[in-house]
């Protein structure tokens, strides 16, 4: 894999991991849930 | 009838996420990011979710709530309250029913494949079908093995196509039982265990191929780093073809699920007061992470660390269901416990499919309930018998290029069609500001006020700029002159499309017979 191939993979895990992390936690901390 | 309502906030997210996670996410994500530019795919992707995808999300979340509303949970009344001075707006809501249906009578079929294959995996009859053979040898028998079972041509596998009948109607019951168990007690109950199942049989899959290094010390290029290379290694001059950025739109629309009509149906039974921002970004989140973390880390890294680059290059090629039913199972089978690895791997597939075939039938289902006053078990039941009797005909033609057909009228026509329908009726016909309060009513974040000018301008135009595209890249000689259909099919496929069409205006007719019955209730009133 070239360095530009690991950039891109780890900075699109990197954004879309973030993403739903974010989402969850405050999805979780939010009203309306068990 | 009291209205159906989500038991939870999660439940609601986890049942949009299922209906987005589906056999897209594993087996059509890769191989469209293998061919279109590899790492470089990723730009057009990206900006595809953004300016596509989430505002599409967030506009079939509104819509839905706003519609469930007034007691409307598809899509023919929901652009009828959008734009009640317009009597016939609520026939293009009619697509909103008739794709999810339309992609629901073949998708059954293919999820029910799944189920066999796991029963295949478990039982030792893939294993034994490649055991002692190359490659080449190999990827040939699981393609007859394939055929034999779709009832293509009886061969040493297969004698005919009961066994295929036997999953399918198995699948199909499936699907109805959870249907008839109504939102809370059978979607949302589904998808609260099936989700958090798929997600850890997709890390326990991604983890094992992973751990496969260099399967072969003579061929020391053949592991698994160069394989996520494979899929990874930007190729630049891919940016410059309209195409790659076609088909990143496309694999963004497909694998959302949005343009379907199963989100504002899932949506309308959310309360007035339930955010639709956040829980919309989860769902999408939650579906990215699916396709391209663990869809992107299965199935061309293992191959590429057992077959090589010129092997994977042809496997990416040869489409979808290759992928899943002929190249996993020559993977797996190079692996220790492979038939626990199989079964773990159809399970996910049809962990995937049932969540995202339920979604496909509800909005039928919903449309019986609400404007013809049906029980959720006589409008499971009815949709059920129709939907049955109509898959027969891709079961026994598909051959002759039915499911083919089912799939270019329910995804390629249907889905950009009904969002630029559903997007100017929101932004423009609605009002921006209406719209923007609306999407905000309870919400637990703030969307950029920029998304605002995304979602009335930009996001329209690209809409636009791709049904253009598509129509003028033989889209339309397709739909008027049957372009590339065989002589052998001709026959096979024009009954198909006077099937749909039948099936389309027996749908128009039920919404103009619904609405004629709501307005003497309401004149009787």
């Amino acid at each position: 894999m070239t360095p530009a191939g690991w950039m891109f993979m780890l900075a699109s895990w990197a954004a879309i991991l973030g993403l739903f992390v974010f989402a969850l936690v405050r999805t979780l901390r939010s009203r309306g849930n068990p | 009838m009291a209205r159906e309502r989500w038991g939870s906030k999660l439940g609601v997210i986890l049942a949009v996420a299922g209906s987005a996670i589906g056999l897209g996410n594993f087996l059509r994500f890769p191989g469209q990011a293998a061919q279109n530019g590899g790492g470089a795919f990723l730009i057009p992707y990206f900006v595809a979710l953004f300016l596509l995808g989430l505002p599409m999300i967030w506009i079939e979340w509104t819509v839905g709530r706003f519609g469930g509303g007034f007691g409307h949970s598809t899509a023919p009344g929901m652009f009828h309250t959008l734009w009640n001075k317009n009597r016939f707006i609520k026939y293009f809501g009619v697509i909103g029913i008739f794709g999810p249906a339309v992609i629901f009578i073949y998708y059954i079929y293919v999820e029910s494949w799944i189920l066999g294959y796991a029963w295949f995996a478990v039982t030792g009859q893939l294993n034994a079908c490649i055991e002692g053979r190359s490659f080449e040898q190999a990827t040939l028998a699981m393609k007859d093995f394939l055929r034999g079972y779709q009832g293509a041509a009886p061969n040493e596998h297969f004698s005919g196509i009961g066994p295929a009948y036997l999953f399918f109607v198995l699948t199909f019951a499936t699907n109805l039982l959870i249907l008839y168990g109504g939102v809370q007690r059978g979607i949302e109950a589904v998808c609260k265990y099936g989700l958090p199942v798929l997600f850890v049989l997709g890390i326990v899959l991604m983890v094992r191929v992973f751990t496969i290094a260099t399967p072969d010390p003579r061929k020391p290029d053949w592991n698994v780093v160069n394989g996520l290379g494979f899929l990874w290694n930007p190729d630049w001059s891919a940016l410059g073809s309209g195409q790659v950025w076609l088909a990143a739109a496309g694999q963004i629309f497909f694998t959302l699920s949005v343009g379907f009509g199963v989100i504002l149906t899932y949506a309308s039974y959310l309360t007035p007061k339930d955010d639709v921002a956040l829980s919309g970004l989860t769902a999408a989140a939650a579906n990215e992470a699916a396709e391209v973390i663990i869809g992107g880390s299965i199935v061309i890294p293992a191959a590429f660390a057992f077959f090589g680059a010129a092997a994977t290059a042809e496997i990416a090629r040869a489409g979808t269901f290759d992928l899943g039913f002929v190249t996993m199972p020559l993977v797996l089978q190079r692996m220790a416990f492979s038939e626990l690895l199989g079964l773990a791997w159809f399970l996910l597939l049809f962990v995937a499919g049932v969540t995202s075939s339920i979604s496909l039938a509800q909005p039928a289902i919903a449309f019986l309930e609400d404007e013809f006053g049906l029980s959720k078990k006589e409008a499971t039941l009815v949709f059920g018998l129709n939907t049955f009797t109509l898959c027969h005909g891709v079961i026994f033609f598909m051959g002759n290029g039915v499911m083919d057909e089912l799939d270019f009228w329910g995804v390629n026509l249907c889905l950009v069609l009904f969002a630029t329908v559903e997007i100017f009726l929101f932004a423009w016909v609605f009002g921006m500001d209406r719209a923007w309060t609306e999407l905000h009513a309870g919400s637990d974040i703030t969307i950029p006020p920029f998304y605002r000018w995304i979602i009335k301008y930009v996001t329209p135009a690209v809409l636009l700029t791709i049904f253009i595209s598509w129509l003028v890249q033989g889209g339309f000689e397709k739909i008027f002159m049957m372009k590339d259909v065989p002589e052998k099919d001709f026959y096979y496929i024009l009954g198909t499309r006077l099937a749909l069409v039948a099936m389309f205006a027996n749908l128009a007719l039920l919404v103009r017979f619904a609405w004629k019955r709501r307005r003497s209730g309401e004149a009787a009133a």
